[in-house]
C-alpha cells in the first residue's frame, strides 16, 4: 500500500527473524518457556512503545520532560509567532483513499455526521463499558462559541464514499496564565474512527488543526488528555456523585462493597427533593452582566483561568436545556447576584447493558460562592441535577472543589486529567486548586 | 488346489497389507496436512483484512492449500461488522498498516525468541516455512537463483522461499503472523500489535486518543472484609441458590462447618434425627448478620428474586427486622425492587411494620406502589 506516509517504519533491528538463523534455537524445552516466552515478548513491546512513546510531541513547541523544573526558562511562549507569510499553506498530505474537510457545524447533515462518528468512536473508560456521547446540541454549543472559526473544525472522510472518519476542532478562547491574557484555541473532539486506529492519523490531525490556527494568527492552545505527554500544567482528579445509585451499580459504573447494602447505599445518597437556598433559582439572559463581573472576579485567584466577556459569559453559562444549567442565588432584599454554579451534560452510552442504554451525567463547571457556602451551593446543585434525571454529578478536583467534594460524598474517580499548554511555559506544575479552567 | 488357496491368500494379504500402508501413508499426509491447516487458517486473527487483490496461490502449489479464500473472507466480513455497519470499501487498504507494525513486532519477537536458549523448538519445516512468508512479505517473490543442491540448508530455504511464488506480501505476513500466534499464543500478550479485543483498544486509547477528555468511574476498592460476612448471607447476597439449597437441604453439607465455624456455634456432628437437622437450618435461615440482616434481606436488597423465593419456602420469618427496625419489605421498597416486594407481599410481609425512624415500606417508596400502603388508621 503506497498510503503509509504517516505510519511508522519497522525499526531495522526488527529486520533479523529466526529463520535465518535455523541453527540457534535451542532445544532446551524447560518449564520456563512460557514465562521466558512472555517476558520477551513483554520486552520487545516495551522496547517498541518506548521508543516511539512522545516522538511526535517531542518535536512540538511544548514543555519538555527534560525541561521540567528549570528556572532559567522564561514563562510564556516558547516559541515566538512567525510571520504569517510563512505559514504553511496547504494542509499536511494525507493517505491517499483520505480528504481533509472543513465541517460546517451549522448544518444539521454535518452535524449528525460529526455527532455519529463520535458516538460510535470517542472516549471510552478502560474497560469499554462506557462512550462519551455528545448530544447534537452539545456539539453545536462547544464548537461555535463568539468568534469560532469554521475552518478550525477540521474532518477527514473517504474521498470515495465520503464517509467521515477523523475530527479535531478547536475554538477560540481567551486564556490568563498569571498576569498575561493570551489567545488562545482550545483543541478538542480529537477521534479517529476505531478502524483507523494505527494509521497515526493522530499527529496529521494536529498538525493540520495548528497549522490552521497559525494562520488566524494566533500561537498557543490548550487542552487535555488522560495520559501524560510532555508537559502537563496540572494533573487533576475525577470525583463523582451518586445521583441514582442503583442504576450506577447495576451499569457497573460503581459497586457495592461486600458488606453494603443497595438499601443503606440508596438511602447514603438521597437528597432533598428541592434546593434549600432561598433565592437560588436559574440564570436568565438578564443575569449575564452581573454572572459576567462575579464570574471574572472569583476567577482571578487562579493562576490559570479563562478571561470571559460577557459574550462569553452569555454563551458558555446561559442555560441550554440538555447541554448547560446555570443557577445563582439572588439576595431577597438587595436583589444582588451573589453566588453562581453550572454544570454541563455530557451523557455516556452504556456499552451491552440490557436494561440500560445511556448514563446522564452533569459536570461540574464554573461555580462561585460569595455569601451562600460552596458547600450549600453544590448541595443545591446536586439536588437540581437529581431532580432534572441525572444518575451521577462529576467534578473535577480544580478551582476551589476539594472543599465540597468529600463533604457533599463525592468519591475518587479511576480518571486523572492532564491539563497542557501548547507553546507555552509555565515555570512550575500548578496544584488543581490553582487551575481554574474547564475544557468540555 | 491347496497351493492356490495358499497363493490367493498371500496375494489376498499382500493387497491388504498394501492398502493398508498405502492407508497409513495417506492419513499421515493427511493429518500432517491438516495440522498446518491449523496453524495458518486462524480466521479469528485475521478479523479484518481487506486484501487488495484476489488471492493466488503462488504457482498452483498444492502445499499451500490455505491461503485465505472466499470463505475466509466471507467470515472476516461478518466477524467485522460488530458495532456499526461500515461499508467495508471504505477500509481498503487501511489495515496494512497495522498489518506492518504486528508483523515487524513478530519478526522482533521470533529474533528475540532465536537468540533465547531456552525457548521452545519449532521444528524444521515450519521455520523454513517462516522463512519463506518471511522473505516474501519482505523481498517478494523469490527472484534469487537456486543455489547448488550440495548447500542443503540454503536449497531447502530458497525451496521454501520459491514455492510460495508470487504470493502478494500482505498475505505472506498474515500467514506469518497466524504461525506466529499458533506457536507462542501468548508472545502478543501486552503487546502493541494483538488486534483483537480489548489489547486493540488499549492501544488505540494510548496510542491514537493522545488528547480530550477521560471517562472516569468510581475507583473500585477490593474490600478484604469478606470474611465477617456469614456464608448464608454471602450466598442470599450473590444470589447464590445452588448453594444456599445445598445449606438448606441435603443434610449436613460440605461448606457446613464453615458455615457453623462462622457463627461460633458449638455444634454437635452427632446430630441423630432428619428432624433436628431441619430445625438447625430452620434456625440459620433466621439468624442474622452484625447489622440485624437475614439471609432474606440480603437477597432483597440485591434483587435476587428466584433466592428470595427459596428462602421464604423453607418458612423464614418475612417480617424479621434488621437493627434499624426494617423488614425485607422496606428494603423491596427502598431499593424499588417490585416484582420482590409482590413475592414478600403475597407471602403475608407486613405492610403496616415501621422502622426505627417511623416509616413504613409504603413512605420509604419513590415509585408508591399502592399495594404495599399500610392498611392503618392514618391520624394525617
Amino acid at each position: 500500500m503506497a498510503d503509509n506516509n504517516v505510519s511508522s517504519t519497522p525499526p531495522a533491528e526488527n529486520q533479523n527473524p529466526n529463520p535465518n538463523s535455523n541453527d540457534t534455537i535451542d532445544p532446551n524445552n524447560s518449564n520456563e518457556t512460557e514465562t521466558s516466552i512472555d517476558a520477551i515478548a513483554q520486552k520487545v513491546q516495551d522496547s517498541m512503545t518506548l521508543s516511539k512513546r512522545h516522538k511526535f510531541w517531542e518535536t512540538q513547541p511544548v514543555g519538555q520532560f527534560k525541561d521540567s523544573g528549570n528556572p532559567s526558562l522564561p514563562e510564556g511562549p516558547i516559541e515566538p509567532p512567525t510571520p504569517l507569510s510563512e505559514v504553511k499553506q496547504e494542509p499536511y498530505n494525507l493517505p491517499g483513499p483520505y480528504e481533509w474537510i472543513t465541517c460546517d457545524m451549522d448544518t444539521k447533515e454535518m452535524c449528525s455526521e460529526v455527532y455519529t462518528l463520535l458516538a460510535n468512536n470517542y472516549v471510552e473508560d478502560d474497560e469499554n463499558m462506557f462512550r462519551f456521547n455528545y448530544s447534537k446540541d452539545f456539539l453545536q454549543w462547544a464548537l461555535r462559541p463568539p468568534g469560532h472559526y469554521r475552518s478550525w473544525h477540521i474532518g477527514v472522510r473517504v474521498k470515495t464514499s465520503k464517509k467521515l472518519v477523523a475530527f479535531i476542532t478547536g475554538v477560540p478562547a481567551r486564556i490568563r496564565a498569571r498576569d498575561t491574557v493570551v489567545s488562545m484555541a482550545e483543541i478538542n473532539f480529537l477521534c479517529v474512527h476505531k478502524k483507523l486506529r494505527s494509521k497515526r492519523l493522530a499527529p496529521v490531525m494536529i498538525k493540520e488543526v495548528t497549522r490552521r490556527v497559525h494562520l488566524e494568527n494566533i500561537w498557543q492552545a490548550a487542552y487535555t488528555a488522560g495520559v501524560v505527554l510532555p508537559t502537563p500544567i496540572s494533573t487533576c482528579q475525577y470525583w463523582h456523585r451518586s445521583l441514582n445509585p442503583k442504576k450506577l451499580i447495576d451499569v457497573g459504573f460503581s459497586r457495592l462493597g461486600a458488606r453494603m447494602t443497595m438499601s443503606r447505599t440508596i438511602k447514603l445518597y438521597k437528597l432533598p427533593d428541592s434546593p434549600i437556598t432561598p433565592g437560588f433559582r436559574k440564570m436568565e439572559l438578564h443575569d449575564v452582566p452581573a454572572v459576567t463581573r462575579l464570574l471574572r472576579g472569583y476567577l482571578k485567584q487562579f493562576v490559570v483561568a479563562p478571561d470571559f466577556d460577557e459574550d462569553d459569559v452569555e454563551h458558555w453559562l446561559l442555560p441550554k436545556e440538555d447541554v448547560v444549567d446555570s443557577f445563582l442565588v439572588e439576595s431577597c432584599e438587595t436583589h444582588d447576584i451573589t453566588d453562581f454554579c453550572s454544570f454541563y451534560t455530557l451523557p455516556s452510552t452504556v456499552i451491552g447493558n440490557q436494561n440500560y442504554s445511556t448514563l446522564k451525567a452533569a459536570y461540574s463547571y464554573y461555580n462561585v460562592s460569595t455569601k451562600t457556602p460552596l458547600l450549600q451551593l453544590m448541595n443545591d446543585a446536586l439536588i437540581v441535577a437529581k431532580k432534572k434525571g441525572y444518575d451521577v454529578f462529576n467534578a473535577l478536583d480544580v478551582m476551589e472543589n476539594e472543599v465540597f467534594l468529600k463533604e457533599l460524598k463525592f468519591g475518587p474517580g479511576d480518571g486523572q486529567l492532564q491539563y497542557y499548554l501548547y507553546n507555552y511555559r509555565l515555570n512550575q506544575t500548578l496544584r488543581p486548586s490553582e487551575l481554574g479552567l474547564v475544557l468540555l | 488346489m491347496s497351493d492356490w488357496q495358499d497363493y490367493t491368500q498371500s496375494i489376498l494379504f499382500g493387497l491388504i497389507f498394501s492398502f493398508l500402508l498405502a492407508k497409513l501413508f495417506s492419513i499421515i499426509f493427511s493429518f500432517r496436512d491438516q495440522n498446518l491447516r491449523i496453524t495458518r487458517a486462524n480466521p479469528n486473527e485475521n478479523e479484518s483484512y481487506e486484501l487488495p487483490e484476489e488471492n493466488k496461490s503462488g504457482g498452483g502449489d498444492e502445499d499451500q492449500p490455505l491461503i485465505a479464500g472466499e470463505e475466509d473472507k466471507s467470515e472476516i466480513t461478518s466477524d467485522d461488522d460488530d458495532d456499526d455497519d461500515d461499508s467495508d470499501d471504505d477500509w481498503e487498504g487501511v489495515e496494512s498498516t497495522e498489518l506492518d507494525e504486528a508483523f515487524s513486532a513478530a519478526t522482533a519477537f521470533v529474533a528475540a525468541t532465536a537468540a533465547d536458549r531456552s525457548s521452545q523448538k519449532v521444528s524444521n519445516d515450519l521455520q523454513l516455512q517462516l522463512y519463506g512468508l518471511y522473505k516474501i512479505a519482505t523481498e517478494g517473490p523469490c527472484s534469487v537463483p537456486q543455489p547448488s543442491a550440495i548447500k542443503m540448508t540454503a536449497r531447502a530455504k530458497w525451496n521454501a522461499w520459491q514455492k510460495l511464488g508470487a504470493m502478494p506480501p500482505e498475505e505472506a505476513m498474515l500467514q506469518y503472523l497466524e504461525i506466529i500466534t499458533e506457536l507462542y499464543p501468548t508472545w502478543a500478550a501486552g503487546s502493541t500489535s494483538k488486534r483483537r479485543g480489548e489489547n486493540a483498544d488499549e492501544r488505540s486509547s494510548n496510542d491514537t486518543r493522545p488528547m480530550g477528555p477521560v471517562f472516569s468511574s468510581f475507583i473500585h476498592e477490593e474490600e478484604s472484609s469478606e470474611l465477617k460476612l456469614d456464608a448464608i448471607h454471602a450466598f442470599a447476597r450473590e444470589g447464590d441458590t445452588e448453594n444456599l439449597i445445598k445449606c438448606v437441604e441435603s443434610g449436613i453439607p460440605v461448606d457446613m462447618k464453615g458455615l457453623l465455624h462462622s457463627y461460633n456455634i458449638v455444634i454437635f456432628i452427632y446430630v441423630e434425627t432428619f428432624n433436628t437437622i431441619v430445625l438447625y437450618f430452620h434456625y440459620f435461615l433466621q439468624i442474622a448478620d452484625s447489622e440485624g440482616r437475614t439471609a432474606l434481606h440480603w437477597a432483597v436488597d440485591r434483587g435476587h428474586f428466584e433466592t428470595a423465593e427459596l428462602l421464604l419456602s423453607r418458612n423464614t420469618d418475612v417480617n424479621l427486622k434488621d437493627n434499624e427496625g426494617q423488614t425485607a419489605l422496606h428494603y423491596a421498597a427502598v431499593c424499588e425492587r417490585e416484582s420482590i416486594a409482590e413475592l414478600l407481599v403475597k407471602n403475608s410481609a407486613a405492610t403496616d411494620v415501621k422502622d426505627d425512624d417511623g416509616n413504613y415500606p409504603f413512605d420509604l417508596c419513590d415509585s408508591k406502589w399502592p399495594w404495599i400502603q399500610p392498611q392503618v388508621p392514618s391520624f394525617d
